[in-house]
């Protein structure tokens, strides 16, 4: 009893610690280049928490995650545009309603593709990411077209300017970590991580599959929406083909990956790892030309040995020098009295 | 690591100001101290050809303004850094280079697509943006006043020349009909659109116009929509793949239109002429801002010191070279004016007078869009020669334009 | 009239590419149940190769075909046994980010050797064309078409012939069962995921005659690919060629009919379409997700 207790205070007050440090970041490194590292980050870290909403509790891989940010920044910018919004704080009052805007597309393309499973799902996905960004190249009066959309500047000066988009998108990352956290711990989530293990055997144990596996996708694209809002809002100018990019996609899937599926410190850990050394070495190495064949061998090696993720790898080894303590002097580990089968892999409490 | 290096430069260089060397105004490095200039370049990606092309551009002129002694007296090295071709990447250079790196000047990258976005950030340090390659019309409509467009026309006006030129053909040879085909990008739209008002005012009826997306593999059916139309002219908004491929595609189905003008492509040199076939480029025409042996400041310098450092023919360069080298004379031009590098001077500098650059002289307007106008560039016996207007033209144009290789 | 008509034969004809390299993809992903987001890239390490060859040993792109497939086929084998059998969890998820990688690994290998600019492999009767119906037809689309379909036919013959054709299929029906009745699951992965590239291979030559292409034209590729066998239903030979023609015919006609602008969209819609009545695809069979 005592150690449990023990291991929820460490892990409050690392909280605790992690939060502040957050927050007063741009006030102890006020230095742009590394806000704006940080602003990137912290995008991330919001990114693969939402996606993780989806891909890692349900189990349905969804490659497709990157319309819904491009999604939400066309709209914010449409948004401001149409209501002739000024330049300043105003703005990041107009992500919720992006945000909403997002939900209401996610459900139409959701109800589409949860109708298939599996790769079927992979793909559809994909294909919906690729339609998103067609109708944002073609619907010129809409979008711009390739001529893509402004949004206004604010004219803040250079050391001042990351500073608010930083606390939009932490706002925004909290705002995911409390919505991942809250679901994994109602019933709702518990519903999901059975969908993940066995969808039919969910559904004839009563689980109302279809309800949850939208609910789930539309909570997910809302926050990668929100974040894509602010993330146009920052670099100011969009186009369809950069802000509804693959790549932002893969890596979101990735950090996941990297992290853990399904738990709650395993994405933004991915995150925390992988956007800074992304940007630094572009920056440093980018001209040597062979740092796309660099990052994709990172990210084999990432795959091939840490094929769970760091955060389950991690606590199993914890896991495991617990057992070993709790054996006693004769040294015996019974492996079958542990890990039960039954808990879905990442269920444990991260 | 660059720290005690530039401290013993600055002493030696506070030993020679006291000799007579120029003074620097508020900020700006004492008198002798090397600057770094920061350029973020695509050199991976999709613009990476281009990217390189810069490179080499900018780097002759390091070269040729340190033989000089340096920008007003400050020896240049030139910092790339790689943006991939993306919008985070390139928001994220330009705050590294002007914030931790502390770069003197900033030039600037590769297209309007990547120019846009850099431009706020470059702002709001109050640094100066001369630009080699970002002229689309968003670029100066978002209330900027530091970034200028080194060019001699914005891209919207390339196609102006070719305009003129075909409206002033006597009644009886004038085409009756244009086909217009296009990609959506800031690039190539302008100009088409542009042109296509400008020809429908002159009296030339509209056979086809269709714009299409920068990501369709396969142009074939796009290239027979123009076929089918028939027009006596083609006005083409392509890039160098499809520009090809239009042309092939032409060939293939026997189509010979009088006057073929495409916005990208027959400006690459030797490259476009393998691709197309040697016999295929005769009458075909580009606008361009830059030819090799045209009469400008520097510019037969420019061509031999490139061709010496680089290899190739002078007919090879690319203009993107070129419009790099122009970015530092007009730096260099400016600096002389206001006797300062410090950015808050070159910018007020660059709003006024003309700049002398081996695409011709060039002003900037408020937005930093120039005025001037680019050529009409015509493939003749296997050489690129510049028609119209006469000013510039070295030979006669061609029309119509011979048919195609059977 | 003549249009649409044009517009179908020139569908049907570049629908063969397609076809070829769809069905390299659905073949990988029947045997193993991976979804190969590397196809594309290796289309394209394979026009690359014939590229090279074509330049320095001019000769008629065709020909490198002898060298490129088997070459690029022990290539496929490689890749399947270092970086595709390790995987043992989860591997639907994980091997999409591994063949990710391998896609972008490649891609900046190429981009490395042969820079961003664009190329295009260069026959010498590539502008030759003939007459029919009042327009014309490039000879190298009919060339191209009939190779695929010489292709396609041999392995239809492999699968549907020989032994290790039924071994592919019994994987492909039940992996466990396979092994049972003593198929080498491992080994006939292998060499399933080598026929694929090898396919991937002659796909990369004729699309590289007919288009020009550079280092990141994967992207596109892959997205046409996948979304091609999704309609035809993932693991159908049958339906990855139904797919590869209907994708084709679909967008050539759109882009007559409507506009450009909206070819591939119209395709988009078909497939959603397909997906809301029958979500396994055209001739995609209901499994069980874990069997």
């Amino acid at each position: 009893m005592r150690r449990v207790n023990r291991t929820s205070a460490v892990k409050g007050a690392a909280l605790a610690v992690g939060l502040a440090l957050a927050i007063v970041l741009p006030f102890v490194a006020p230095d742009p280049a590394t806000t704006n590292i940080a602003v990137f980050t912290v995008m991330y870290v919001g990114l693969a928490t939402a996606w993780n909403i989806m891909g890692g509790y349900t189990g349905y891989i969804s490659l497709g995650h990157a319309a819904f940010f491009g999604f939400g920044a066309y709209a914010l910018g449409l948004l401001l545009s149409h209501f002739g919004i000024e330049a300043g704080f105003q703005p990041f009052f107009f992500v919720p309603v992006a945000g909403v805007l997002t939900a209401v597309i996610a459900v139409a393309i959701g109800w589409i593709a949860l109708r298939t499973r599996a790769a079927t799902f992979v793909i559809v996905t994909i294909a919906c990411m690729f339609m998103l960004q067609l109708l944002a190249e073609n619907l010129v009066g809409l979008t711009g077209g390739g001529s893509g959309l402004s949004f206004p500047v604010p004219r803040w000066s250079g050391d001042f300017f990351n500073i608010p988009y930083y606390f939009a998108m932490l706002v925004l990352a909290l705002l995911g970590l409390a919505v991942s956290w809250w679901i994994r711990g109602s019933k709702f989530g518990l519903g999901l991580l059975a969908i993940r293990d066995d969808e039919d055997k969910a559904l004839a144990v009563g689980v109302p599959t279809r309800a949850f596996k939208l609910t789930a996708f539309v909570i997910s694209a809302m926050l990668v929406g929100m974040i894509g809002a602010v993330y146009g809002y920052y670099v100011t100018y969009i186009y369809p083909q950069f802000v509804i990019d693959p790549l932002v996609g893969i890596s979101m899937v990735l950090m996941v990956f990297l992290g853990g599926m399904g738990t709650i410190w395993g994405p933004v850990l991915g995150a925390v790892i992988l956007e800074p050394a992304q940007l630094w070495l572009a920056y440093n190495f980018g001209a040597s030309r062979l740092y796309l064949v660099f990052y994709a061998a990172v990210f084999l090696l990432v795959i091939l040995l840490l094929p769970r993720g760091i955060v389950p790898s991690v606590m199993d080894l914890i896991n495991r020098w617990r057992r070993h303590r709790a054996a006693g002097p004769t040294g015996r580990v019974s492996d079958t009295r542990d890990a039960p089968r039954a808990v879905p892999r990442g269920a444990e409490a991260p | 690591m660059r720290k005690p290096v530039s401290l013993i430069v600055a002493g030696l260089g506070l030993t020679l100001a006291a000799c007579g060397g120029s003074s620097g105004g508020g900020g700006t490095p004492q008198s002798g101290t090397p600057i770094t200039i920061g350029v973020s370049v695509s050199l991976t990606g999709d613009f990476s050809g281009d990217g390189k092309a810069l490179v080499q551009g900018y780097d002759l002129w390091a070269q040729d303004i340190n033989a000089k002694g340096g920008l007003l007296g400050h020896k240049v090295t030139m910092k790339y850094v790689d943006d991939a071709s993306s919008t985070q990447q390139v928001v994220t250079n330009y705050q590294n280079l002007i914030t931790q790196d502390k770069v003197a000047l900033v030039f600037g990258p590769f297209s309007s697509l990547l120019t846009i976005p850099a431009s706020t950030v470059v702002d709001r340090y109050g640094y100066a943006f001369p630009e080699p390659a970002g002229g689309g019309p968003q670029v100066f409509s978002r209330g900027l006043h530091s970034i200028f467009f080194v060019q001699p026309a914005a891209v919207e006006d390339n196609l102006v020349s070719f305009t003129k030129w075909l409206l002033s053909l006597p009644a009886g040879q004038r085409p009756a009909t244009a086909a217009y085909a296009t990609q959506n990008d800031p690039f190539t739209q302008p100009q088409v659109d542009k042109a296509k008002s400008l020809l429908e005012a002159g009296g030339i009826t509209t056979a086809s116009y269709k714009v299409y997306g920068t990501e369709p593999i396969d142009w074939t059916p796009l290239a027979q929509q123009v076929v089918n139309s028939n027009a006596d002219v083609v006005i083409l908004g392509t890039q160098e793949p499809d520009g090809v491929a239009f042309i092939k595609v032409f060939q293939q189905q026997h189509y010979n239109p009088k006057a073929l003008v495409e916005t990208t492509g027959p400006d690459q040199g030797k490259d476009f002429a393998d691709k197309v076939g040697a016999a295929n480029t005769e009458g075909v025409m580009v606008p361009a801002g830059w030819w090799s042996s045209a009469k400008a400041a520097g510019n037969d310098k420019f061509t031999s010191e490139f061709v010496a450092k680089y290899g190739g023919a002078a007919g090879d360069i690319s203009a993107d070279a070129a419009e790099a080298y122009s970015v530092g004379q007009v730096v260099d031009q400016a600096s002389a004016k206001a006797n300062s590098i410090d950015n808050a001077a070159l910018i007020s500098a660059l709003h006024s007078g003309t700049y002398q650059t081996i695409q011709g002289p060039m002003a900037f307007d408020s937005t930093g869009k120039p005025n001037g106008s680019s050529f009409l560039v015509q493939w003749q016996n296997g050489l690129t020669v510049p028609v119209y207007p006469s000013s510039a033209a070295v030979a006669q144009p061609e029309f119509p334009k011979p048919n195609f290789a059977a | 009239m003549t249009l649409v008509l044009e517009a179908v034969l020139l569908g049907i004809l570049t629908g063969g590419v397609y076809a070829l390299m769809a069905s390299g993809l659905t073949l990988i992903f029947g045997v193993m149940r991976i979804i190969n987001v590397g196809h594309g890239a290796l289309v394209v390490l394979g026009a690359y190769l014939s590229f090279a060859l074509v330049r320095s040993l001019n000769i008629d792109p065709l020909l490198s075909l002898v060298v490129t497939m088997p070459a690029m086929f022990a290539l496929g084998a490689l890749l399947q046994v270092v970086f595709i059998r390790p995987l043992k969890t989860d591997r639907e998820a994980l091997s999409v980010l591994v063949t990710y990688a391998l896609a972008l690994g490649i891609e900046g290998l190429l981009g490395y050797i042969f820079t961003s600019n664009y190329v295009q492999l260069k026959a010498w009767y590539e502008t030759a064309s003939f007459p029919i119906f009042g327009f014309r037809i490039a000879y190298v689309y009919v060339i191209g078409f009939g190779l695929c379909l010489a292709i396609l036919a041999a392995m239809f013959w492999m699968l549907y012939r020989t032994s290790f054709g039924g071994a592919i299929r019994a994987t492909m029906l039940n992996r466990t069962a396979a092994q049972l009745i003593g198929v080498n699951v491992d080994r006939v992965s292998a060499l399933a995921f080598g026929v694929g590239v090898a396919t991937a291979a002659a796909g990369g030559v004729v699309f590289g005659i007919t288009n020009s292409f550079n280092p990141g034209s994967h992207y596109d590729l892959i997205s046409r690919l996948l979304t091609i066998i999704v309609l035809g239903g993932l693991g159908s030979l049958r339906g990855a060629v139904v797919g590869a023609l209907i994708m084709l015919i679909t967008t050539d006609v759109t882009a007559v009919l409507i506009s450009p602008v909206w070819a591939s969209f119209a395709f988009f819609v078909i497939l959603i379409a397909v997906l809301i009545v029958r979500p396994q695809g055209l001739y995609g069979i209901r499994v069980r997700d874990r069997a």
